[in-house]
């Protein structure tokens, strides 16, 4: 163990004192931060100016509880920061939001509010603009729909209430946010959702790929300049390749941690700023299961990457072995789109058992919607299953292939190798 | 009790035979010199002993045990391709080697800088490994072999690409740490060296001992048969007397290797008259030559 602790210990100093690993670490959040804060500095170095809001109300008994609500918005010279435009809605919502979706394009009307009739339904609350970026404007008027339709639903239910019912009464509302556009008007949570996942899909993505190419070059290098002798001389091929891998893997989860520290610091920041619109993309659970699926895709792709390693003597000989291996990490990546849109298929859910895959399809299914928690906990016993086994044979790959020098052995010696 | 025994091991890699029935014991104590040529199977035997790899079959036992749990922490190995991290410390590398073979990383440090002390790379502590010379480095990894004090010291090819000076500091370390209890096995191809430090040797050729035993037996065994001649004047035509057996030119004299039971005074007799003859002197074979006429049937490198 103490053998194995001096591996890790030396692996873990050697990456984590070098500069480029602390401008790769820091690049990334600092670049986030950077690019959130011009988008929020732009909301805010804006000249404010008076935001002319049309609402179609279904219900008729809506509208002038949100223009109250509204109106206690002012600007700072004063004057009320919404103008409402109140509007019936004479059945179809629909149609009226399409004669006025003009207005929008052309920017006299900064947005349209609609109000539908079913107050329990979801999806029954919507704003459409032409710019969807401004989140505080949007948190304004949907804290003044919430507060207007927990009224009327308190009316609606002429108070016969128990707590069970009051809770579901004064549950928040939800303002679906869409994007007016010539052609088609997109939801746009959706679109968050996406950033968010191809983000933690796309970090995944790297750190295992970069890790795990890390462990092969470590290896090619230690056999190039002859310390791997020096180091069989004194420990196990097991205890190195262990170290080794245990080492690197540190480092990988300094930097995962790092990210992921930032992002909550980020998220935080922006809530105490009153824009929490990071909490559901960005919960701690989510974190969570992205530190556990970094830990767990290393292990598993870092036993494919030691394989090569151990049998290459040069950088290019190992990449055409390391091409399957980064293919196998790209199917996920670039099919991320598709799981996205279909987190509940069944190729989805297939895909999510496959050890190889399932760092990044399930986290991206987790990212979009809640998975049963019993697919998450299989997902994880198959990827643990796969570690122990890729571990073993990669083990014996190690053994032998540290020590060769001179061709590279054919795949199927290798495999030959793994099995004996 | 012998430190080191093999018996009758076989190694093979792929259809090369890299070790063929390989016998031998090197007893407790003592400086072993590992000899034959470039790819006899020195390194081979070297890797078994440090159970890096294992034999075919046979059976290799290192102080005492045939596998390597517990043993490795009390051997020191020299590699014959120096290893050394190029970008870490010079103290901070031997203390992790140091490590690796169980000692404290603090001890490992304080070991560490009174070697370096000693072997006056005090002020190069704190530099990185690649900004030593070549000369430097291997007294880095000399210290690296035996910072942990080990009881047997293995040292693959010690002195090739050594200047002078240091081909001196090193036997005087070797020479040092077999005096302070530890054994010592080194390979080499450079016959003088082997005579000059060597208690026992083993030669082995195409992964065979040709010859084991102490050096003294050794050349006791080849007899006083052989002649050393210094003249002036061309001497090739020695070689062709029927008396000598070898002849091997070494510039400044000649060793001739004569035939069992051949007088030597054939070879002064042929000479007189065609040489000028300054020295004429009747030795036990060089190791040198005993080497060569085992396994330099098809020419020699060594």
């Amino acid at each position: 163990m103490h053998k194995i602790l001096a591996v890790i210990r030396r692996e873990y100093l050697a990456s984590v004192k070098t500069k480029m690993f602390w401008i790769g670490t820091l690049a990334l959040p600092f670049f986030f931060v950077i690019i959130f804060g011009l988008n929020i500095a732009s909301q805010f170095v804006n000249p404010e100016s008076q935001k002319t809001l049309a609402l179609i109300d279904a219900t008729g008994k809506l509208s002038a509880g949100v223009s109250e609500a509204l109106a206690q918005h002012e600007l700072d010279d004063g004057r009320p920061e919404f103008l409402i435009e109140e509007l019936e809605g004479d059945g179809s919502i629909d149609a009226g939001r399409k004669s006025l979706e003009p207005r929008v394009l052309d920017g006299s009307l900064y947005g349209i509010v609609t109000l539908g009739n079913d107050l329990d339904l979801p999806e029954n609350f919507k704003l459409y603009r032409k710019a969807v970026g401004d989140e505080s404007t949007e948190d304004r008027i949907r804290r003044a729909i919430h507060d207007s339709v927990v009224g009327l639903r308190l009316e609606r239910s002429r108070l016969d209430v128990d707590r069970e019912q009051l809770e579901a009464l004064v549950e928040r509302v939800r303002l679906e946010s869409y994007q007016v556009r010539e052609g088609e008007t997109k939801k746009k949570s959706f679109a968050e959702a996406l950033i968010a996942t191809f983000a933690f899909v796309l970090i995944l993505f790297m750190t295992l790929y970069f890790y795990g190419f890390t462990i092969s070059r470590s290896i090619i290098q230690e056999k190039s300049n002859r310390v791997i002798e020096v180091l069989l001389g004194s420990l196990s091929s097991d205890q190195l390749m262990t170290g080794k891998i245990l080492g690197v893997g540190l480092v990988g989860l300094t930097q995962v941690g790092v990210y992921a520290t930032a992002s909550l610091g980020f998220r935080f920041a922006m809530a105490t700023g009153g824009m929490d619109m990071l909490g559901d993309v960005l919960s701690i659970g989510k974190l969570v299961y992205f530190l556990i699926f970094f830990v767990l895709g290393y292990f598993l792709f870092s036993t494919l990457f030691a394989m090569i390693g151990s049998v290459c003597n040069t950088e290019q000989d190992a990449q055409s072995l390391q091409f399957p291996v980064m293919m196998t990490l790209m199917i996920p990546y670039l099919t991320t789109f598709f799981f996205v849109k279909h987190p509940d298929s069944t190729a989805t859910l297939v895909t999510s058992f496959i050890p190889f895959f399932t760092p990044m399809v399930m986290m991206m299914r987790i990212s979009v919607l809640t998975p049963p928690f019993w697919q998450i906990a299989l997902s994880i016993l198959l990827m643990l299953g796969a570690i122990y086994v890729m571990f073993r044979a990669a083990a014996k790959v190690f053994r032998v292939g540290t020590l060769m020098y001179g061709k590279r052995p054919k795949i199927a010696e290798i495999i030959r190798w793994a099995r004996s | 009790m012998s430190a080191i025994t093999l018996k009758q091991v076989v190694k093979t890699f792929g259809e090369h035979r890299a070790v063929d029935d390989l016998s031998f014991e090197v007893p407790t104590g003592v400086i072993f010199g590992l000899l034959g040529r470039n790819g006899a199977g020195k390194t081979t035997t070297i890797r078994m002993m440090l159970d890096i790899i294992r034999p075919d079959t046979g059976k290799v036992e290192v102080l005492g045990r045939e596998t390597a749990d517990g043993t490795k922490d009390r051997i020191g190995y020299l590699p014959e391709e120096r290893g050394l991290y190029p970008k870490m410390k010079v103290r901070e590398m031997l203390a992790f080697q140091g490590a690796i073979k169980g000692l404290p990383h603090a001890e490992g440090l304080r070991r560490a800088d009174r070697w370096l002390e000693r072997l006056e790379l005090g002020v190069w502590r704190d530099k990185k490994v690649e900004e030593l010379s070549k000369g430097m480095a291997q007294k880095v990894q000399f210290i690296a072999a035996v910072l942990a004090e080990p009881e047997l010291l293995i040292l693959d090819e010690p002195f090739s690409g050594m200047d002078p000076v240091n081909q001196d500091v090193f036997k005087d370390l070797i020479l040092e740490m077999n005096r302070a209890g530890s054994t010592v096995v080194f390979s080499t191809h450079v016959m003088e060296s082997a005579e000059r430090l060597c208690h026992e040797i083993a030669l082995i050729d195409k992964g065979r001992a040709v010859l084991h035993g102490s050096i003294t037996s050794i050349k006791e065994r080849f007899g006083k048969n052989a002649l050393r001649l210094e003249f002036e004047g061309s001497g090739a035509f020695l070689a062709e007397l029927p008396v000598v057996e070898h002849f091997n030119d070494y510039g400044q004299h000649v060793e001739l290797q004569l035939v069992q039971g051949a007088d030597e005074q054939e070879v002064l007799r042929a000479a007189v008259g065609r040489l000028r003859i300054r020295r004429f002197e009747i030795v036990a074979p060089s190791l040198h030559n005993i080497f060569v006429q085992q396994v330099g049937g098809e020419g020699s490198d060594a």
